[in-house]
Protein backbone atom coordinates (compact mmCIF):
# COMPACT_ATOMS: atom_id res chain seq x y z
CA UNK A 1 0.00 0.00 0.00
CA UNK A 2 1.69 3.18 -1.25
CA UNK A 3 0.49 5.47 1.53
CA UNK A 4 1.99 3.28 4.25
CA UNK A 5 5.30 3.22 2.42
CA UNK A 6 5.63 6.95 3.14
CA UNK A 7 5.99 6.16 6.88
CA UNK A 8 9.36 4.55 7.66
CA UNK A 9 8.46 3.90 11.30
CA UNK A 10 5.74 1.44 10.24
CA UNK A 11 8.44 -0.97 9.09
CA UNK A 12 9.90 -1.41 12.57
CA UNK A 13 9.28 -4.27 14.93
CA UNK A 14 8.25 -3.96 18.57
CA UNK A 15 9.04 -6.83 20.94
CA UNK A 16 9.80 -8.95 17.90
CA UNK A 17 6.45 -8.27 16.19
CA UNK A 18 5.55 -5.87 13.37
CA UNK A 19 4.41 -2.52 14.80
CA UNK A 20 0.68 -1.90 14.58
CA UNK A 21 0.31 1.69 15.66
CA UNK A 22 -3.16 2.46 17.04
CA UNK A 23 -2.38 5.45 19.26
CA UNK A 24 -3.09 8.12 16.68
CA UNK A 25 -5.35 10.22 18.89
CA UNK A 26 -2.25 10.81 21.04
CA UNK A 27 0.05 11.54 18.12
CA UNK A 28 0.34 10.49 14.50
CA UNK A 29 3.40 9.19 12.68
CA UNK A 30 5.30 11.36 10.23
CA UNK A 31 5.72 10.69 6.52
CA UNK A 32 9.24 10.72 5.04
CA UNK A 33 8.61 14.12 3.40
CA UNK A 34 8.18 15.71 6.85
CA UNK A 35 11.36 14.10 8.17
CA UNK A 36 13.22 15.20 5.02
CA UNK A 37 11.91 18.76 5.20
CA UNK A 38 13.06 19.19 8.81
CA UNK A 39 16.38 17.53 8.11
CA UNK A 40 16.94 19.68 5.01
CA UNK A 41 16.08 22.80 6.95
CA UNK A 42 18.69 22.07 9.62
CA UNK A 43 21.17 20.83 7.03
CA UNK A 44 21.02 23.78 4.67
CA UNK A 45 18.88 26.71 5.86
CA UNK A 46 19.07 26.91 9.66
CA UNK A 47 19.04 30.53 10.89
CA UNK A 48 16.87 32.74 13.06
CA UNK A 49 13.85 34.40 11.49
CA UNK A 50 12.62 37.94 10.79
CA UNK A 51 15.80 39.90 11.54
CA UNK A 52 19.09 39.26 9.79
CA UNK A 53 19.58 40.15 6.12
CA UNK A 54 21.73 37.17 5.19
CA UNK A 55 20.53 34.46 2.83
CA UNK A 56 19.98 31.75 5.42
CA UNK A 57 17.85 34.08 7.56
CA UNK A 58 15.76 34.85 4.50
CA UNK A 59 15.25 31.15 3.75
CA UNK A 60 14.37 30.39 7.37
CA UNK A 61 11.87 33.27 7.46
CA UNK A 62 10.28 32.13 4.21
CA UNK A 63 10.05 28.58 5.52
CA UNK A 64 8.44 29.69 8.76
CA UNK A 65 5.98 32.11 7.20
CA UNK A 66 5.08 29.62 4.46
CA UNK A 67 3.56 27.45 7.19
CA UNK A 68 1.30 30.30 8.30
CA UNK A 69 0.24 30.95 4.70
CA UNK A 70 -0.55 27.26 4.15
CA UNK A 71 -2.59 27.14 7.36
CA UNK A 72 -4.59 30.20 6.31
CA UNK A 73 -5.28 28.58 2.95
CA UNK A 74 -6.07 25.16 4.41
CA UNK A 75 -8.49 26.53 7.01
CA UNK A 76 -9.66 29.69 5.24
CA UNK A 77 -8.52 31.89 8.13
CA UNK A 78 -7.35 35.47 8.17
CA UNK A 79 -5.27 35.18 11.32
CA UNK A 80 -3.15 32.17 12.28
CA UNK A 81 -0.89 32.41 15.32
CA UNK A 82 1.75 29.69 15.56
CA UNK A 83 1.92 28.23 19.06
CA UNK A 84 3.57 25.22 20.67
CA UNK A 85 0.31 23.30 20.33
CA UNK A 86 -3.35 23.21 21.30
CA UNK A 87 -2.65 23.74 24.99
CA UNK A 88 -0.63 26.91 24.47
CA UNK A 89 -3.21 28.17 21.99
CA UNK A 90 -6.01 27.83 24.57
CA UNK A 91 -3.86 29.37 27.29
CA UNK A 92 -3.15 32.26 24.93
CA UNK A 93 -6.88 32.98 24.65
CA UNK A 94 -7.31 32.69 28.43
CA UNK A 95 -4.44 35.10 29.09
CA UNK A 96 -4.94 37.60 26.30
CA UNK A 97 -8.64 37.70 25.53
CA UNK A 98 -9.87 36.30 28.85
CA UNK A 99 -8.01 38.67 31.12
CA UNK A 100 -9.00 41.68 29.01
CA UNK A 101 -12.67 40.81 28.68
CA UNK A 102 -13.85 38.76 31.65
CA UNK A 103 -14.65 40.14 35.06
CA UNK A 104 -16.12 38.85 38.29
CA UNK A 105 -19.48 37.16 37.80
CA UNK A 106 -19.00 36.47 34.07
CA UNK A 107 -19.77 32.99 32.78
CA UNK A 108 -17.74 30.56 30.66
CA UNK A 109 -19.51 27.49 29.31
CA UNK A 110 -17.46 24.31 29.00
CA UNK A 111 -18.51 20.71 28.44
CA UNK A 112 -17.84 17.50 30.34
CA UNK A 113 -16.28 16.21 27.13
CA UNK A 114 -13.31 18.59 27.23
CA UNK A 115 -9.68 17.55 27.36
CA UNK A 116 -7.90 18.89 30.46
CA UNK A 117 -6.20 21.48 28.23
CA UNK A 118 -9.60 23.10 27.68
CA UNK A 119 -10.57 22.93 31.36
CA UNK A 120 -7.56 23.80 33.49
CA UNK A 121 -6.73 27.20 31.90
CA UNK A 122 -10.35 28.26 32.52
CA UNK A 123 -10.33 26.98 36.08
CA UNK A 124 -7.19 29.02 36.73
CA UNK A 125 -8.81 32.12 35.23
CA UNK A 126 -12.06 31.47 37.10
CA UNK A 127 -10.24 31.28 40.39
CA UNK A 128 -8.32 34.45 39.68
CA UNK A 129 -11.33 36.46 38.49
CA UNK A 130 -14.18 34.79 40.33
CA UNK A 131 -15.74 33.68 37.06
CA UNK A 132 -18.48 31.07 36.91
CA UNK A 133 -17.79 27.89 34.92
CA UNK A 134 -20.76 25.88 33.66
CA UNK A 135 -20.31 22.38 32.29
CA UNK A 136 -22.64 20.95 29.66
CA UNK A 137 -23.35 17.31 30.61
CA UNK A 138 -22.63 14.32 28.40
CA UNK A 139 -25.67 12.07 28.00
CA UNK A 140 -25.92 8.29 27.98
CA UNK A 141 -25.69 8.21 24.19
CA UNK A 142 -22.27 9.92 24.51
CA UNK A 143 -23.51 13.23 23.04
CA UNK A 144 -23.80 16.64 24.65
CA UNK A 145 -27.05 17.58 26.28
CA UNK A 146 -28.02 20.37 23.88
CA UNK A 147 -31.01 21.49 25.97
CA UNK A 148 -28.71 21.95 28.95
CA UNK A 149 -26.29 23.76 26.65
CA UNK A 150 -28.96 26.23 25.53
CA UNK A 151 -29.97 26.81 29.14
CA UNK A 152 -26.37 27.36 30.21
CA UNK A 153 -25.88 30.28 27.85
CA UNK A 154 -27.60 32.87 30.03
CA UNK A 155 -24.98 35.52 30.71
CA UNK A 156 -22.21 33.51 29.02
CA UNK A 157 -19.35 35.46 27.50
CA UNK A 158 -17.43 32.49 26.12
CA UNK A 159 -18.17 28.91 25.09
CA UNK A 160 -15.26 26.47 24.97
CA UNK A 161 -16.07 23.24 23.22
CA UNK A 162 -14.21 20.26 21.88
CA UNK A 163 -14.84 19.63 18.17
CA UNK A 164 -14.28 15.86 18.44
CA UNK A 165 -13.78 13.95 21.68
CA UNK A 166 -10.37 12.32 22.13
CA UNK A 167 -12.01 9.56 24.19
CA UNK A 168 -15.32 8.92 22.43
CA UNK A 169 -14.54 10.00 18.89
CA UNK A 170 -17.88 11.83 18.98
CA UNK A 171 -17.97 14.86 16.69
CA UNK A 172 -20.05 17.57 18.32
CA UNK A 173 -22.66 19.60 16.37
CA UNK A 174 -20.32 22.58 16.04
CA UNK A 175 -22.52 24.51 13.63
CA UNK A 176 -25.47 24.46 16.06
CA UNK A 177 -23.26 25.16 19.08
CA UNK A 178 -21.62 28.18 17.45
CA UNK A 179 -24.85 29.61 16.07
CA UNK A 180 -26.59 29.33 19.42
CA UNK A 181 -23.66 30.88 21.31
CA UNK A 182 -23.50 33.84 18.92
CA UNK A 183 -27.25 34.39 19.10
CA UNK A 184 -26.79 34.77 22.86
CA UNK A 185 -23.78 37.08 22.56
CA UNK A 186 -21.03 34.62 23.52
CA UNK A 187 -17.81 34.00 21.62
CA UNK A 188 -16.77 30.42 20.83
CA UNK A 189 -13.43 28.70 21.21
CA UNK A 190 -13.18 25.34 19.45
CA UNK A 191 -10.63 22.77 20.58
CA UNK A 192 -10.11 21.12 17.22
CA UNK A 193 -7.09 18.98 18.10
CA UNK A 194 -9.00 15.79 17.21
CA UNK A 195 -11.11 17.42 14.51
CA UNK A 196 -8.53 18.77 12.07
CA UNK A 197 -6.87 15.40 11.42
CA UNK A 198 -10.17 14.06 10.08
CA UNK A 199 -12.04 16.98 8.64
CA UNK A 200 -11.13 19.89 6.39
CA UNK A 201 -12.60 22.69 8.54
CA UNK A 202 -13.43 26.06 6.98
CA UNK A 203 -12.72 28.41 9.89
CA UNK A 204 -14.47 31.52 8.58
CA UNK A 205 -17.52 29.57 7.47
CA UNK A 206 -17.69 27.80 10.83
CA UNK A 207 -18.18 31.14 12.55
CA UNK A 208 -15.89 30.18 15.43
CA UNK A 209 -13.96 32.99 17.07
CA UNK A 210 -10.99 30.87 18.12
CA UNK A 211 -9.82 27.47 16.98
CA UNK A 212 -6.89 25.62 18.50
CA UNK A 213 -5.09 22.52 17.20
CA UNK A 214 -1.72 20.77 16.98
CA UNK A 215 0.44 19.70 14.05
CA UNK A 216 1.45 16.36 15.47
CA UNK A 217 -2.05 14.91 15.28
CA UNK A 218 -2.07 15.46 11.51
CA UNK A 219 1.28 13.96 10.49
CA UNK A 220 3.27 17.08 11.41
CA UNK A 221 5.96 17.47 14.07
CA UNK A 222 5.42 17.79 17.81
CA UNK A 223 6.00 21.18 19.45
CA UNK A 224 3.94 23.29 17.07
CA UNK A 225 0.28 24.12 16.72
CA UNK A 226 -1.92 27.03 15.83
CA UNK A 227 -4.59 29.34 17.07
CA UNK A 228 -6.91 30.70 14.41
CA UNK A 229 -8.60 33.91 15.47
CA UNK A 230 -11.48 35.80 13.93
CA UNK A 231 -10.02 38.97 12.34
CA UNK A 232 -12.17 41.40 14.33
CA UNK A 233 -11.53 39.66 17.64
CA UNK A 234 -7.83 39.55 16.80
CA UNK A 235 -7.66 43.35 16.65
CA UNK A 236 -8.95 43.64 20.20
CA UNK A 237 -6.32 41.31 21.66
CA UNK A 238 -3.08 42.35 23.31
CA UNK A 239 0.07 40.23 23.73
CA UNK A 240 0.39 38.12 26.85
CA UNK A 241 4.02 37.09 26.51
CA UNK A 242 6.71 39.71 26.07
CA UNK A 243 10.12 39.33 24.42
CA UNK A 244 11.94 39.50 21.12
CA UNK A 245 10.14 39.34 17.78
CA UNK A 246 6.80 40.58 19.12
CA UNK A 247 7.81 44.24 19.47
CA UNK A 248 7.99 47.22 17.13
CA UNK A 249 10.18 49.43 19.34
CA UNK A 250 11.68 49.06 22.78
CA UNK A 251 13.03 51.93 24.86
CA UNK A 252 13.89 51.99 28.54
CA UNK A 253 10.58 53.72 29.19
CA UNK A 254 8.36 51.29 27.29
CA UNK A 255 7.65 49.24 24.19
CA UNK A 256 5.26 49.13 21.28
CA UNK A 257 4.10 45.85 19.83
CA UNK A 258 3.68 44.31 16.42
CA UNK A 259 0.12 44.41 15.16
CA UNK A 260 0.01 41.15 13.21
CA UNK A 261 0.32 37.55 14.48
CA UNK A 262 3.90 38.20 15.60
CA UNK A 263 2.55 40.05 18.63
CA UNK A 264 1.73 36.59 20.03
CA UNK A 265 4.95 34.90 18.98
CA UNK A 266 7.57 36.24 21.39
CA UNK A 267 11.03 34.71 21.18
CA UNK A 268 12.59 32.48 18.57
CA UNK A 269 9.70 30.46 17.16
CA UNK A 270 9.45 26.78 16.11
CA UNK A 271 11.09 27.19 12.73
CA UNK A 272 12.02 23.61 11.81
CA UNK A 273 8.66 22.47 13.12
CA UNK A 274 6.86 25.00 10.91
CA UNK A 275 8.83 23.75 7.92
CA UNK A 276 7.87 20.18 8.85
CA UNK A 277 4.21 21.10 9.28
CA UNK A 278 4.17 22.72 5.84
CA UNK A 279 5.47 19.49 4.36
CA UNK A 280 2.77 17.55 6.24
CA UNK A 281 0.05 19.85 4.89
CA UNK A 282 1.43 19.47 1.37
CA UNK A 283 1.45 15.70 1.80
CA UNK A 284 -2.09 15.65 3.19
CA UNK A 285 -3.37 17.84 0.39
CA UNK A 286 -2.54 15.05 -2.06
CA UNK A 287 -5.10 12.83 -0.31
CA UNK A 288 -8.86 12.65 -0.58
CA UNK A 289 -9.32 13.32 3.15
CA UNK A 290 -13.07 12.80 3.09
CA UNK A 291 -12.74 9.43 1.42
CA UNK A 292 -9.99 8.43 3.85
CA UNK A 293 -12.17 9.54 6.74
CA UNK A 294 -15.05 7.39 5.54
CA UNK A 295 -12.69 4.42 5.29
CA UNK A 296 -11.39 5.02 8.83
CA UNK A 297 -14.84 5.45 10.35
CA UNK A 298 -15.84 2.17 8.74
CA UNK A 299 -12.84 0.51 10.42
CA UNK A 300 -13.67 2.20 13.75
CA UNK A 301 -17.32 1.16 13.71
CA UNK A 302 -16.38 -2.42 12.70
CA UNK A 303 -13.93 -2.63 15.61
CA UNK A 304 -16.52 -1.20 18.01
CA UNK A 305 -19.08 -3.76 16.82
CA UNK A 306 -16.61 -6.63 17.23
CA UNK A 307 -15.69 -5.45 20.71
CA UNK A 308 -19.33 -5.26 21.76
CA UNK A 309 -19.95 -8.76 20.44
CA UNK A 310 -17.03 -9.95 22.58
CA UNK A 311 -18.61 -8.47 25.70
CA UNK A 312 -16.47 -5.35 25.97
CA UNK A 313 -17.91 -2.07 27.24
CA UNK A 314 -17.49 0.35 24.32
CA UNK A 315 -17.71 4.11 24.80
CA UNK A 316 -18.81 6.00 21.71
CA UNK A 317 -21.31 5.76 18.87
CA UNK A 318 -18.99 5.70 15.78
CA UNK A 319 -21.22 7.50 13.33
CA UNK A 320 -20.14 8.87 9.98
CA UNK A 321 -18.79 12.23 11.17
CA UNK A 322 -17.07 10.83 14.26
CA UNK A 323 -13.38 10.02 14.35
CA UNK A 324 -12.00 6.49 14.27
CA UNK A 325 -11.36 6.38 18.01
CA UNK A 326 -12.55 3.31 19.90
CA UNK A 327 -12.41 3.38 23.71
CA UNK A 328 -13.35 0.26 25.59
CA UNK A 329 -12.90 -1.82 28.71
CA UNK A 330 -12.50 -5.55 29.04
CA UNK A 331 -14.89 -7.26 31.46
CA UNK A 332 -12.09 -9.01 33.39
CA UNK A 333 -8.70 -7.62 32.31
CA UNK A 334 -7.66 -4.21 33.65
CA UNK A 335 -6.98 -1.62 30.96
CA UNK A 336 -3.34 -1.21 32.08
CA UNK A 337 -2.74 -4.95 31.88
CA UNK A 338 -4.43 -5.16 28.51
CA UNK A 339 -2.31 -2.37 27.04
CA UNK A 340 0.88 -4.11 28.24
CA UNK A 341 -0.28 -7.39 26.72
CA UNK A 342 -1.04 -5.69 23.41
CA UNK A 343 2.39 -4.05 23.47
CA UNK A 344 4.02 -7.45 23.93
CA UNK A 345 2.67 -8.35 20.48
CA UNK A 346 3.59 -5.06 18.76
CA UNK A 347 0.28 -3.20 19.14
CA UNK A 348 0.49 0.41 20.38
CA UNK A 349 -2.74 1.39 22.15
CA UNK A 350 -3.37 3.99 24.80
CA UNK A 351 -4.64 3.40 28.29
CA UNK A 352 -5.59 5.68 31.18
CA UNK A 353 -7.92 8.64 31.59
CA UNK A 354 -6.80 10.30 28.34
CA UNK A 355 -6.56 13.71 30.07
CA UNK A 356 -10.35 13.78 30.25
CA UNK A 357 -11.11 12.88 33.86
CA UNK A 358 -14.44 14.76 34.09
CA UNK A 359 -15.71 12.76 31.10
CA UNK A 360 -14.54 9.47 32.59
CA UNK A 361 -16.16 10.42 35.89
CA UNK A 362 -19.40 11.00 34.04
CA UNK A 363 -19.04 7.56 32.43
CA UNK A 364 -18.37 6.08 35.87
CA UNK A 365 -14.95 4.68 34.98
CA UNK A 366 -11.35 5.62 35.74
CA UNK A 367 -9.64 4.45 32.55
CA UNK A 368 -10.16 2.84 29.15
CA UNK A 369 -8.10 1.18 26.47
CA UNK A 370 -8.19 3.34 23.36
CA UNK A 371 -7.44 2.23 19.82
CA UNK A 372 -7.36 5.12 17.38
CA UNK A 373 -6.92 4.70 13.64
CA UNK A 374 -5.41 7.06 11.10
CA UNK A 375 -4.55 7.37 7.43
CA UNK A 376 -1.97 4.56 7.29
CA UNK A 377 -4.02 2.03 9.27
CA UNK A 378 -5.74 -0.75 7.38
CA UNK A 379 -8.71 -3.05 7.86
CA UNK A 380 -6.22 -5.90 8.05
CA UNK A 381 -4.62 -4.26 11.10
CA UNK A 382 -8.05 -3.88 12.70
CA UNK A 383 -8.68 -7.59 12.12
CA UNK A 384 -5.30 -8.45 13.67
CA UNK A 385 -6.19 -6.25 16.64
CA UNK A 386 -9.44 -8.12 17.26
CA UNK A 387 -7.71 -11.47 16.72
CA UNK A 388 -5.05 -10.48 19.27
CA UNK A 389 -7.70 -9.45 21.78
CA UNK A 390 -9.39 -12.85 21.37
CA UNK A 391 -6.07 -14.59 22.04
CA UNK A 392 -5.39 -12.42 25.09
CA UNK A 393 -8.90 -13.07 26.41
CA UNK A 394 -8.49 -16.82 26.00
CA UNK A 395 -5.17 -16.78 27.83
CA UNK A 396 -5.75 -14.13 30.50
CA UNK A 397 -9.48 -13.38 30.63
CA UNK B 1 24.35 -8.03 45.76
CA UNK B 2 23.41 -11.41 47.16
CA UNK B 3 19.71 -12.08 47.54
CA UNK B 4 17.75 -14.50 49.71
CA UNK B 5 17.62 -17.86 47.93
CA UNK B 6 13.98 -17.66 46.95
CA UNK B 7 14.50 -14.25 45.35
CA UNK B 8 17.69 -15.37 43.58
CA UNK B 9 15.76 -18.29 42.07
CA UNK B 10 13.01 -15.97 40.93
CA UNK B 11 15.51 -13.63 39.27
CA UNK B 12 16.94 -16.60 37.38
CA UNK B 13 13.50 -17.77 36.29
CA UNK B 14 12.65 -14.34 34.93
CA UNK B 15 15.98 -14.04 33.14
CA UNK B 16 15.23 -17.24 31.23
CA UNK B 17 12.16 -15.74 29.58
CA UNK B 18 12.60 -13.90 26.27
CA UNK B 19 9.00 -13.39 25.25
CA UNK B 20 7.44 -10.27 26.75
CA UNK B 21 3.95 -11.74 27.01
CA UNK B 22 5.31 -14.73 28.90
CA UNK B 23 7.18 -12.42 31.24
CA UNK B 24 4.00 -10.43 31.84
CA UNK B 25 2.16 -13.67 32.50
CA UNK B 26 4.73 -14.61 35.08
CA UNK B 27 4.42 -11.20 36.77
CA UNK B 28 0.62 -11.66 36.78
CA UNK B 29 1.11 -15.04 38.46
CA UNK B 30 3.10 -13.33 41.21
CA UNK B 31 -0.10 -11.50 42.20
CA UNK B 32 -1.00 -14.63 44.18
CA UNK B 33 1.97 -13.99 46.46
CA UNK B 34 0.43 -10.82 47.85
CA UNK B 35 -1.03 -10.70 51.33
CA UNK B 36 -4.17 -8.77 50.38
CA UNK B 37 -4.78 -5.28 51.63
CA UNK B 38 -8.55 -4.88 51.19
CA UNK B 39 -9.80 -1.97 49.10
CA UNK B 40 -11.92 -0.64 51.97
CA UNK B 41 -8.70 0.09 53.89
CA UNK B 42 -7.07 1.98 51.00
CA UNK B 43 -6.41 5.61 51.92
CA UNK B 44 -4.00 8.41 51.15
CA UNK B 45 -1.49 7.00 53.59
CA UNK B 46 -1.37 3.63 51.86
CA UNK B 47 -1.46 5.01 48.30
CA UNK B 48 1.62 4.67 46.10
CA UNK B 49 2.03 7.95 44.32
CA UNK B 50 3.05 7.97 40.68
CA UNK B 51 1.27 4.74 39.79
CA UNK B 52 -1.08 4.99 36.81
CA UNK B 53 -3.61 2.78 38.57
CA UNK B 54 -4.72 2.47 42.18
CA UNK B 55 -1.98 0.83 44.24
CA UNK B 56 -1.78 0.59 48.03
CA UNK B 57 0.65 -0.94 50.52
CA UNK B 58 0.73 -1.32 54.28
CA UNK B 59 3.59 -2.72 56.33
CA UNK B 60 3.49 -4.36 59.77
CA UNK B 61 5.92 -6.31 61.88
CA UNK B 62 4.87 -9.86 62.66
CA UNK B 63 7.01 -11.32 65.42
CA UNK B 64 9.74 -8.84 64.50
CA UNK B 65 9.62 -9.79 60.79
CA UNK B 66 8.30 -7.68 57.92
CA UNK B 67 4.79 -8.39 56.66
CA UNK B 68 3.72 -6.47 53.56
CA UNK B 69 0.04 -6.09 52.73
CA UNK B 70 -0.72 -4.86 49.24
CA UNK B 71 -3.52 -4.27 46.78
CA UNK B 72 -3.93 -2.82 43.29
CA UNK B 73 -6.58 -2.75 40.60
CA UNK B 74 -4.21 -3.77 37.80
CA UNK B 75 -2.87 -7.31 37.90
CA UNK B 76 0.53 -6.23 36.65
CA UNK B 77 0.92 -3.89 39.63
CA UNK B 78 -0.38 -6.57 41.99
CA UNK B 79 2.19 -8.95 40.48
CA UNK B 80 5.01 -6.49 41.10
CA UNK B 81 3.74 -6.25 44.66
CA UNK B 82 3.89 -10.03 44.88
CA UNK B 83 7.54 -10.01 43.79
CA UNK B 84 8.31 -7.35 46.37
CA UNK B 85 6.46 -9.43 48.99
CA UNK B 86 8.73 -12.40 48.25
CA UNK B 87 11.72 -10.10 48.68
CA UNK B 88 10.65 -8.65 52.05
CA UNK B 89 8.14 -10.87 53.85
CA UNK B 90 9.48 -12.87 56.76
CA UNK B 91 12.80 -11.04 56.96
CA UNK B 92 14.07 -8.74 59.68
CA UNK B 93 13.70 -5.04 58.86
CA UNK B 94 17.46 -4.50 59.02
CA UNK B 95 17.97 -7.21 56.39
CA UNK B 96 15.18 -5.88 54.15
CA UNK B 97 16.58 -2.37 54.27
CA UNK B 98 19.76 -3.63 52.59
CA UNK B 99 17.74 -4.40 49.43
CA UNK B 100 17.94 -2.13 46.42
CA UNK B 101 15.38 -2.06 43.56
CA UNK B 102 18.17 -3.51 41.40
CA UNK B 103 16.67 -7.00 41.74
CA UNK B 104 13.74 -5.96 39.56
CA UNK B 105 16.15 -4.72 36.90
CA UNK B 106 18.04 -8.00 37.06
CA UNK B 107 14.79 -9.83 36.48
CA UNK B 108 14.23 -7.75 33.35
CA UNK B 109 10.78 -6.71 34.54
CA UNK B 110 11.51 -2.98 34.55
CA UNK B 111 12.52 -3.06 30.89
CA UNK B 112 9.19 -4.79 30.24
CA UNK B 113 7.41 -1.71 31.53
CA UNK B 114 7.16 1.78 30.12
CA UNK B 115 9.22 4.44 31.99
CA UNK B 116 6.17 5.77 33.85
CA UNK B 117 5.26 2.27 35.04
CA UNK B 118 8.79 1.36 36.09
CA UNK B 119 8.88 4.63 38.05
CA UNK B 120 5.74 3.36 39.73
CA UNK B 121 7.61 0.24 40.82
CA UNK B 122 10.45 2.38 42.23
CA UNK B 123 7.90 4.50 44.08
CA UNK B 124 6.38 1.32 45.48
CA UNK B 125 9.80 0.07 46.58
CA UNK B 126 10.73 3.43 48.14
CA UNK B 127 7.43 3.67 50.01
CA UNK B 128 7.73 0.15 51.42
CA UNK B 129 11.29 0.85 52.56
CA UNK B 130 10.26 4.15 54.11
CA UNK B 131 7.34 2.52 55.93
CA UNK B 132 9.65 -0.23 57.24
CA UNK B 133 12.10 2.37 58.51
CA UNK B 134 9.15 4.03 60.26
CA UNK B 135 8.41 0.80 62.14
CA UNK B 136 11.87 0.53 63.64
Amino acid sequence: MALRDDFPILKRKVNGFPLIYLDNAATTQKPQVVLDAMNNYYTSSNANVHRAVHTLAGEATEGYEACRTKLKDWFNAERAVLTSGTTEAINLVAHSWGRANLIEGDVIVLTEMEHHSDIVPWQMLAEERNIELRYVPVMEDFTLDMDAYAASLDGAKLVCVVHTSNVLGVRNPMEEIIELAHSRGALVLVDAAQGVPHERINFQESGADFMAFSAHKMCGPTGIGALLIDAEVFETMQPFMGGGDMIETVTITGSTYQTDEHKFEAGTPKIAEAVGWSAALDWMSTLDLEKEHQRLVKIGSWVAEQLRSMGMAVYGRHEKNDSAVVSFNHPSIHSEDLAHLFDSRGFAVRTGHHCAQPLLNRLGISSTVRASFYLYNTMHEAELFIKQLKEITERFG
Amino acid sequence: MTYPEVLAELIEEFQDIDDKMERLEMVFDMADEVVPYPAERWDDESRILGCQSEAHVHVELDDGKVLLFAGADAKLVQGLMGILSIAVNGYAPAQVLLLSPGFAEEMGILSTLSPSRSNGFRNMFDKVMKDIRGLQ
